[in-house]
């Protein structure tokens, strides 16, 4: 893994674990704003109150006993690029792999809200996780719109790939929003209360905010022009070749992966001249509204020479990445259309 | 010498950061910022002046206590300012357990 931060960890996938469809849990990125809690499993309780009829404290016992589901999705910082905007912008410097793709499995926060019964004013649920920071370091809470919340697809997760939830992604359970970014996603959530506003706090009112209108390579927005981040671009990435490999002439093996957030991947194309001609690459088997989508393509070099190859996704709803990704002022949502070079020797 | 080399001596001489300065904010980000987290998220960054000011400001309001700002200031431009070349990210030996 590509270090970014050693307390607490914050972790970059190297692009050539983005080979399978489900990244191995030991190799899906980590990011942590708050040095992470020590969860006793057998005292560990969920708690669903506020705008509620009855509320609810509820065991890890209690949570397997609702309808387990499996939720294949795809999480992505929101931050994943920051590092390849230009100007620099403050933060993690991820470069391209702060995403990964899981089976998620738990309980359906629906059903945990037709349990504890939702009353009418209700309109988030604010979800907060047992980290605690250091000093007056805000705490880590982020609110969901309640017709998000009961989407069929987000869970509480209890289980990632098949195994308990790591300590790292939040054991021993974790607020899964498919296709929204990564920040919503809070780990070692412990509280849920549902309220007819959003949250206050820093890490909902001021951050993970994007401007309503474009502001140039380096300029800004004001507060009221900011807007929360709900969904994901599109965006795709090599796994393979890596940047400045040497291959020899031949078949040359091209995959990646390609993200929509809540839209299904519905192409890629793959160019071998920096973007002149492009041809479509073949998507792979596995379709799902909130998970990545793999893709090959076979490259024919017929003559030794420097190539730059680009893959570019479509998705269901149209977007398609462009050529430089749209600057903004907390260096979000960065989807350029991949480019790597790659020698072909003779 | 010839006016433009003197110019750029000069320019080089007023802009280079002093050695001392640098040294103390080195000590005060040790002290000031590794008590809470990692100084690696603060290394890999690439940062102008004044967003490493801000960037100051933002933690001094998280509560932690600067008491050499303008050492602090001056050590992380001298080192990691936006001029600076990008750092090589250091890789884990055995994948996300451990850094």
């Amino acid at each position: 893994m590509l270090v970014h931060n050693d307390f607490p960890e914050d972790l970059e996938t190297p692009v050539e674990y983005f080979d399978s469809w489900l990244t191995p849990v030991d190799r899906f990125f980590v990011r942590q704003h708050l040095p992470r809690p020590k969860v006793d499993a057998a005292t560990y309780r969920l708690k669903v109150h506020g705008l509620v009829n009855s509320p609810l404290e509820l065991s890890l016992d209690d949570l397997k006993k609702f309808a387990q589901v499996k939720v294949p999705a795809t999480l992505e910082c929101a931050g994943n690029g920051r590092g390849n905007f230009k100007p620099k912008i403050p933060g993690l410097q991820w470069t391209k792999g702060a995403i990964g793709n899981a089976e998620w499995r738990g309980v359906r926060v629906a059903d945990l809200l037709k349990k504890a019964g939702v009353k009418p004013e209700a309109k988030f649920g604010t979800a907060n996780g047992m980290d605690v920071g250091a000093g007056k370091t805000p705490d880590f809470i982020r609110s969901v719109p309640l017709r998000k919340l009961l989407h069929e697809s987000t869970i509480i997760a209890l289980e990632m790939n098949g195994q308990p939830l790591p300590e790292l992604h939040g054991f021993p359970a974790r607020l899964i929003v498919p296709g929204w970014d990564g920040a919503s996603w809070v780990k070692w959530v412990n509280d849920l209360q549902l309220a007819p506003e959003s949250d206050k706090g820093f890490y909902f009112a001021t951050a993970y905010k994007y401007p309503n209108f474009s502001v140039g390579p380096g300029g800004a927005a004001k507060p009221e022009e900011m807007e929360v981040l709900e969904g994901m671009a599109v965006v795709s990435f090599f796994s393979k070749p890596l940047d400045q490999a040497k291959v020899k002439i031949g078949a040359v093996p091209v995959m990646g992966v390609a993200f929509g957030g809540e839209h299904r991947i519905t192409r890629v194309e793959v160019s071998a001249d920096g973007g002149a001609k492009w041809v479509d690459a073949k998507l792979g088997a596995e379709n799902f509204q909130f998970a990545w989508r793999t893709f090959t393509h076979e490259f024919k070099a017929s003559k030794k020479g420097y190539y730059t190859l680009c893959c570019r996704a479509t998705d269901s709803a149209g977007r398609v990445q462009p050529i430089e990704a749209e600057w903004n002022p907390s260096g979000y949502l960065w989807n350029a259309v991949d480019r790597i070079g790659i020698t072909v020797e003779g | 010498m010839r006016p433009l080399f003197c110019l750029l001596l000069l320019s080089s001489a007023l802009f280079a950061a002093d050695p001392a300065m640098v040294e103390k904010g080195r000590a005060e980000e040790k002290r000031a910022c590794g008590g809470c987290h990692g100084l690696r998220i603060i290394h890999i960054q690439r940062l102008n002046r004044g967003q490493w000011d801000r960037e100051i400001t933002k933690m001094v309001g998280w509560g932690t206590v600067v008491k050499e700002r303008e050492a602090l200031l001056e050590y992380l431009v001298a080192s990691y300012g936006d001029d600076k070349p990008a750092a090589p990210l250091a890789r884990s030996a055995d994948g996300s357990k451990k850094p």
